[in-house]
């Protein structure tokens, strides 16, 4: 190779190192228009949870325009509509987009009662769909077009069980759930069942129901049998009562909780009682993928706050499709495709893929409650 | 354990029986039911929320926030109840008119404050401090919202039994229009009734906020269902039936906890108040209470 040959070579590598990593690329989907529809509780019930995923979809549709999230050099966008908590309204906006004619795929909804509800419609039409917050057990065998890039409750909670119980060689637990909802009620079945297995006495089972904000007679009863853990199976609200009332009452056992308790006002919220409280979950705010940090940073300065996990999974689910368009899926047929062909994907939640039965395949982290914050678990 | 148990359930059924005055209260005097209640319930926590974010001093704001309900509730019975009863629309159409009122609080409040979970206190303290006494625990906060439930609903007693304005409402209730032809103002008493009611179920939502510190757009909808069944089981339109239904309700929950049967609970609950009414189909206290209050 001459002199001049390598002084090309030079100067391509430096322009190419040079060029901003956000410029879009041109892909095979170049100038096609492709709409992506998301479904998401805004507002009712559940819009604490959907809130945060309109966040998420909106600021992946401005990354978009200006090029730091790529699509191929495709006009992909995010249609969020809400679906208010009512499963009546996710089937009837899932619906609509099956029928558009010009909707791709389907991101949400929000809550694994409304995917239950809802799957079913698309997979009997072979048209893809995307959970990013769908996380009981059930949701992917659904059909064999549903896919989630939410860690199951069944993928977290066994090593959430498996780390604290090498770590604290605990003999008793006591389990405390929601019932009327099929994210805490697998969180409770899954906490029971790994934890007989790992050989703990499970001394007291309790359960709530959701919205409930007086946990104190269920607690006074946990305590009466002495634990060394309290396992809870509850949404981001409850969880902080739990934590916060079991604080106040004294309990002194070690706190362990699902993806509900990912929540970055935790400690804030529940208070001190929560410090050390361990928390298996899909996503960490800190980790230190390239995209997550600017997610992070992102996402606070265009909303006033950190985002939650349910943010970060719609994000993920934004970068995905992303990835989907910019190699060429533009259909339902492509995009379905395309999701069955994933290797890996690099996220916000860190490299992603698929497995066998169309779950998230990818490590859960294991958190501690630190003041302000979270840290890993060691 | 059964002593904070019982501790548990009658700070519980304060805020139970807080709520439900004000509930059956109405009923008692206009003899329909206002499911707008809780909407109330809710508005009443935010505004003292938003207070409180301005620096007021916690008793004040509870207070302002109060008689903020107070005042929802007369803006209330003049939009959605006023009309109705001018034009004799029965007890059917009022129920849904307090439905839409109920539907368009919620969506203001969210429009203002959005759908997160406010917090009084933040940085994970509680708002009040505890107390450990011998085999119990509670919060100065509980303690207070125990002693201001039974506060106020001691004043609506007396308000009721002793007072030109009770004995006007106790005239209404009993014969509206008997009570027009003795020379009651019948606009201003139930505008007093309203206003009556509105607050102590703005108070109970105040409470509940602190109680949990908490407070949430949703906050209002487990309550509106317990209430309703605890002025039922107490019997409608009667004060002391809600009140004491308020604390059966508490207990029966807190207990059915206590015995492990806590996937168990509302099931207990309702099927305890089936029970009564099945012995009392009036409710505890029969159905014209108020009128003999």
């Amino acid at each position: 190779m001459n002199r001049s040959s390598l002084s090309t070579l030079a100067f391509i590598a430096i322009v190419a190192l040079a060029t901003p990593s956000f410029a879009a690329s041109k892909g095979p989907a170049a100038g096609k228009t492709v709409h992506v529809g998301v479904i998401a509780d805004v507002t009712g019930g559940a819009g604490v949870y959907g809130t945060p995923q309109k966040n998420a979809y909106e600021l992946a549709n401005d990354d978009l325009k200006s090029g730091k999230l790529d699509a191929g050099g495709a006009n992909l966008s995010f249609d969020v509509q809400d679906a208010a908590s009512d499963g009546a309204q996710v089937v009837n906006i899932l619906q609509k987009f099956m029928t558009d004619g010009s909707t791709a795929m389907v991101l949400g909804p929000t809550l694994s009662g409304e995917a239950f509800k809802a799957y079913p419609i698309a997979a009997r039409a072979s048209y893809p769909v995307m959970g990013t917050s769908t996380t009981a057990e059930g949701v992917t065998a659904i059909g064999p077009s549903v896919f989630r890039d939410s860690l199951a409750e069944s993928q977290v909670i066994p090593t959430t069980v498996k780390r604290t119980h090498d770590k604290w060689h605990y003999k008793t637990a006591a389990v405390i759930y929601g019932d009327d909802n099929a994210f805490t009620k697998t969180d409770g079945d899954i906490f029971t069942r790994e934890l007989k297995s790992a050989g703990v006495d499970v001394v007291d089972t309790e359960t709530f129901h959701q919205k409930d904000t007086d946990f104190q007679p269920a607690l006074t009863r946990i305590e009466s049998k002495h634990p060394d853990v309290i396992a809870i199976g509850a949404l981001f609200p409850e969880a902080t009562k739990i934590i916060q009332q079991a604080g106040k009452l004294g309990i002194k056992a070690h706190m362990i909780g699902g993806n509900g308790l990912n929540a970055p006002d935790m400690y804030s919220v529940a208070g001190p009682a929560a410090q050390g409280t361990v928390v298996g979950a899909a996503w960490y705010s800190g980790a230190k993928y390239p995209s997550n940090l600017e997610f992070v940073k992102a996402y606070a300065a265009k909303y006033g706050k950190g985002p939650d996990q349910f943010a970060a999974q719609s994000y993920a689910a934004a970068q995905i499709v992303a990835y989907l368009v910019a190699h060429g899926s533009t259909t339902k047929e492509e995009m379905l495709t395309g999701l069955r062909n994933v290797r890996v994907i690099q996220t916000v939640l860190g490299p992603i893929g698929f497995d066998s039965n169309r779950d998230a395949k990818s490590s859960p982290v294991i958190l501690s409650i630190v003041k302000d914050g979270f840290s890993y678990f060691h | 354990m059964v002593a904070q148990q019982l501790l548990n359930g009658l700070f519980l059924g304060a805020v139970y029986a807080l709520f439900a005055v004000g509930y059956t209260l109405v009923f008692g005097v206009l003899d329909i039911l206002n499911l707008a209640h809780a909407a109330i319930f809710t508005a009443a926590a935010f505004a003292a929320f938003s207070l409180a974010a301005a620096g007021v001093p916690l008793p004040l704001a509870f207070l302002i926030a109060a008689v903020v309900g107070g005042v929802l509730g007369i803006l209330l019975d003049r939009v959605a109840f006023a009309p109705l009863r001018r034009r004799n629309a029965g007890t059917l159409v009022p129920l849904i008119s307090s439905i839409g009122v109920a539907i368009i609080i919620g969506a203001v409040l969210r429009g203002i404050y959005g759908v997160d979970e406010l917090h009084f206190v933040t940085g994970g303290r509680d708002a009040g401090t505890t107390i450990h006494l011998g085999p119990v625990t509670f919060t100065t906060v509980e303690l207070t919202i125990f002693v201001a439930a039974v506060v106020l609903m001691l004043a609506l007693s007396w308000v009721l039994r002793s007072t030109t304005l009770g004995r006007s409402i106790r005239a209404v209730a009993q014969d509206r229009i008997a009570a027009t032809l003795l020379g009651v103002d019948l606009e201003r008493t139930i505008a007093a009734t309203f206003f009556i009611a509105s607050s102590l179920g703005g108070a109970a939502g105040v409470l509940t906020g602190l109680e949990y510190n908490s407070v949430t757009l949703d906050m209002g909808s487990p309550i509106e269902l317990k209430g309703l069944a605890i002025i039922i089981l107490g019997g409608m339109g009667s004060v002391t039936g809600a009140v004491i239904g308020g604390f059966i309700i508490g207990a029966v929950e807190t207990l059915a906890v206590a015995f492990g049967l806590s996937e168990w609970r509302d099931a207990i609950t309702f099927g305890v108040m089936f029970i009564i009414l099945v012995a009392r189909p009036s409710g505890l206290f029969g159905k014209r209470a108020l009128r003999q209050a």
